[in-house]
């Protein structure tokens, strides 16, 4: 499914110009701060912007095109929207609301209870809004929004108002739902730490403008050298294989490649991860240092052979970039150290290092 | 029949209709005056409002004079119906949707306000049309406004007596209604009887209220649950 944006959004102090065609695989995340008009390209597609001059199709139907006048309006587009407020109406109970949703879908194909049980909602159904929790509201949402049986979701940071119980809880589920339903998902969020979790692609928006588009990691990378660091969290964004859960001393194995591995907590054996599965993980740049010798005699368990291929430095602070592994299989890592560091050591491009990082510095935040 | 009686009838059913019209009306102009962005807004915010502080009988001159068959209301009227409008029942069911029309739209208006567009947004999403919306998430949401709003029409239509007394005179069976008689009786100085529909008016008008309030009391499940 190919959702093709060409449009332009005029709003009091604000313009959004978009010209991408997004193809829709898994989820997509829409990163960008505040402003950058994340949530307002959402309303684009959902239908709730009428200002829009341009064109907006999904596969070979057009949403609306200003040159010959159409517009689908919200509620024929079969889109959904899981909004950051969670919007259930407080005249209905948890039953209604989904009901409510179930009722107008004109062409019925999921079955009500297991969106419930997915959902993780059979025991709150006869329970009224004023009684769920901040998480409960939004899976109450999530789950009338797949009761519609839209094309496409669209999620406009359902976790923002979330603790970070709820927020891992409710990542699994996108996660599981998507898998189980093979529903695409557009979903915005302010942090990159949980669409680093989820999203297969990243549509990064800034000030209005696309500023990158491609897969999670690659775009997390790209990031990475973007006004040096200020955007986000320097950081190496991962998806390895599962050797093991749990090594037997409270670790759990990744393989980086044939000769390599990398070393993070244990994970829990009833999370759903298998070994073989791909996890995803991320080290923070500021949590990998550098030896120029192998730290065999340290506590720090992952100590990796790389070799510098960029330095960048801005003012104090230096960002390597280091590959590891052979050229078939390589991995670019990315370090922060300081310049009093980078001198110290003589790091220049080309030269081989050992990276080391603890096995909490490597993170998952859904297991 | 008891005179009296009679005018109880007329008056219900003047405020029956009025009520019924007003929400008929007063609906889709609170929702339209609540949605609008025109700087005009305040135009007709102030025209709807008028009655409330209008002297009664400024608006009573004013309809009485359209009303008569030499101006073109009073004329299509009577075309239409082949029956004059000035000092018929119709005439007081006008003037009445008139003068008690801030007395619907306001509490509708605030109402639809306050209800802004997110659960609207969130239905449309949900492939709910517009008709849908309002009869689905509207309505229930704001029964208590609609409540309010109908029970202060018909109450306020039924305290009428300016407007009613100058286009629809003092016919009975017709525009002979409760206050009007009561002023009858008190000119009349058959003060027994205007005692009586005194206190019949004051205790209707008390029961009405108090019933408004107990009905937008919120329920003890809700309170019992925040």
């Amino acid at each position: 499914m190919a959702l093709k944006l060409n449009f332009q959004v005029n709003l009091n102090r604000f313009d959004l110009t978009i010209n991408q065609t997004v193809n829709l695989q898994g989820i997509t995340g829409i990163f960008g701060h505040s402003g950058s008009g994340k949530s307002t390209l959402l309303r684009a597609i959902a239908g709730l912007e009428n200002a829009i001059r341009g064109e907006i199709a999904l596969d070979d139907i057009c949403l609306i095109n200003s040159d010959s006048n159409t517009f689908i309006k919200a509620e024929q587009r079969h889109i959904g929207l899981v909004f950051q407020d969670s919007r259930l109406f407080p005249h209905l109970n948890v039953l209604e609301n989904l009901k409510f949703a179930a009722k107008r879908c004109q062409n019925r194909q999921l079955d009500f209870n297991e969106i419930i049980h997915l959902t993780e909602l059979d025991s709150q159904l006869h329970k009224h809004i004023d009684e769920l929790s901040g998480g409960q509201k939004q899976r109450v949402a999530l789950a009338r929004a797949l009761l519609a049986e839209p094309k496409l979701l669209l999620l406009d940071e359902p976790l923002s108002a979330l603790d970070r119980h709820a927020k891992t809880r409710l990542l699994k589920l996108m996660v599981n739902i998507q898998n189980q339903l093979a529903l695409p998902m557009l979903y915005v969020s302010h942090s990159l730490d949980e669409l680093q979790q989820v999203c297969d692609n990243l549509l990064v928006l800034s000030q209005g403008k696309v500023l990158a588009f491609g897969g999670i990691h690659h775009i997390i990378h790209q990031l990475n050298h973007t006004q040096s660091g200020e955007f986000i969290h320097q950081q190496t964004s991962l998806s390895l294989p599962i050797k093991s859960l749990n090594n037997g001393h409270g670790l759990a194995v990744l393989s980086l490649n044939e000769d390599t591995d990398i070393y993070l907590p244990a994970v829990n054996e009833n999370s759903g991860q298998i070994v073989g599965q791909l996890l995803r993980c991320f080290i923070l740049a500021q949590d990998i240092s550098i030896s120029l010798t192998e730290p065999l005699n340290s506590s720090i368990v992952n100590h990796l052979l790389a070799n510098i291929t960029a330095i960048d430095t801005k003012e104090n602070k230096v960002l390597i970039t280091a590959t590891c592994g052979r050229s078939q299989s390589t991995q670019e890592f990315f370090v922060n150290i300081s310049a009093f560091s980078q001198q110290k050591l003589a790091l220049q491009l080309g030269q081989n290092i050992y990276l080391q990082f603890k096995a909490g510095a490597v993170r998952t935040d859904l297991y | 029949m008891n005179p009296d009686l009679l005018a109880l009838i007329t008056t219900l059913k003047m405020a029956a209709l009025t009520t019924v019209i007003l929400l008929l009306i007063g609906t889709p102009l609170a929702w339209f005056l609540a949605n609008m962005q025109s700087r005009f807004k305040v135009i007709i915010e102030a025209i709807v409002a008028l009655p409330l502080v209008l002297p009664p009988t400024v608006l009573g001159f004013y309809l009485l004079i359209a009303f008569s068959p030499q101006y073109l209301p009073g004329q299509l009227w009577q075309q239409a119906t082949g029956q004059q409008l000035a000092f018929s029942f119709s005439a007081i069911v006008i003037g009445s949707v008139l003068y008690s029309m801030p007395f619907v739209v306001q509490p509708l208006q605030k109402a639809f306000e306050q209800l802004g567009k997110p659960l609207l947004e969130a239905g449309a999403m949900l492939g709910a049309s517009p008709m849908d919306r309002f009869f689905t998430i509207v309505l229930p949401i704001t029964k208590a406004s609609f409540i309010t709003a109908a029970s202060l029409g018909f109450a306020h239509t039924v305290g009428e007596f300016g407007v009613i007394l100058m286009i629809g005179g003092n016919i009975p069976g017709e525009t002979r209604v409760l206050s009007i008689a009561l002023f009858d009786h008190v000119e009349a100085f058959d003060y027994a009887k205007a005692h009586i529909l005194a206190i019949s008016l004051l205790s209707g008008s008390m029961v009405l209220l108090a019933s408004i309030y107990l009905l937008n009391r919120p329920s003890k499940n809700r309170l019992r649950t925040k």
